[in-house]
């Protein structure tokens, strides 16, 4: 599982298809080009994913004429249960986050859980951080209503 | 350097300090009545407030010889805005492959149909 030590963004999502197939459109080009960093407005102007552990990718979606290029590495591939990867958008931001998608095959479909961490080299903090700061947050949230 | 978050990370960063910061968001209390469920002193304990309202999180008021602190959830809005904006993008993105998916569902059971060698449920 995450670590809840980081700022973390999670959503959950159910798939009418196979478990099989919702992991494989992560890595295959022409699929991910469609839905991963590609925004409405925006062109996808080039896809390449080098799907093994420890390979690279560079997805460069051109927004408003302007190339913003999505790049990481493939930190675990583990068909279809798990798909583990870093991510920076340069262009944005000098953070190196991590993102893994969970799958649990269902009767029918699936059901995918995708973790965002924020800048997981924050290993000063993790190892402090006991509870996890994102439950705070929301613990937090709730109580101020 | 660190980042206004990183201060805001570094405060949260202990259970003691979370506690108090629990304590605070239900409302305004002194420090000796932060103290009293913390088994420290209350130098420890002030020492931790000190913190805390380094990083904004806790503001003082004084009122005669007392001091009233209370909750600033202020500096959480960068890491909750973060959270928020990351959680709409990959939310898009998942109702975009989910589409994806159904689309190509679609084109295969047209193309069957259109074979013929198949028979529509």
């Amino acid at each position: 599982m995450a670590d809840p030590a980081a700022v973390t963004a999670r959503v959950t999502r159910r798939f009418t298809a196979s478990a099989e197939r919702v992991f494989d459109a992560w890595l295959d080009p022409a699929k991910a080009g469609k839905f991963l960093f590609a925004t409405a407005t925006g062109q996808m102007v080039r896809v390449e994913i080098d799907a093994r552990v420890g390979g690279m990718f560079t997805f460069v979606d051109r927004r408003d004429g302007e190339d913003v290029p999505h790049t990481g590495k493939y930190i675990e591939i583990d068909r279809p249960r798990r798909l583990v990867f870093s991510l920076a958008v340069e262009k944005y931001s000098q953070d190196i986050d991590r993102v893994a998608i969970d799958i649990v095959p269902l009767d029918s479909g699936c059901e995918l859980t995708l973790t965002h961490e924020m800048r997981p080299d924050w290993s000063e903090h993790r190892d402090r951080i006991q509870a996890g700061w994102g439950e705070i947050l929301e613990g937090l949230a709730i109580t101020l209503g | 350097m660190q980042s206004a978050l990183d201060h805001t990370l570094t405060a949260l960063a202990d259970p003691t300090r979370r506690a108090i910061l629990q304590r605070l968001s239900s409302g305004e209390a002194r420090v000796t009545d932060l103290a009293e469920p913390f088994a420290m002193s209350l130098n420890a304990v002030s020492k931790h407030i000190r913190m805390l309202e380094r990083a904004r999180l806790v503001q003082r008021r004084r009122m005669g010889r007392e001091h009233f602190l209370s909750f600033n959830p202020k500096p959480l809005d960068e890491a909750a805005a973060w959270i928020e904006t990351q959680r709409a993008l990959w939310t898009a993105r998942l109702d975009t492959l989910e589409a994806l998916l159904q689309a190509e569902d679609r084109a295969a059971a047209t193309a069957r149909r259109k074979g013929g060698s198949r028979r529509k449920r």
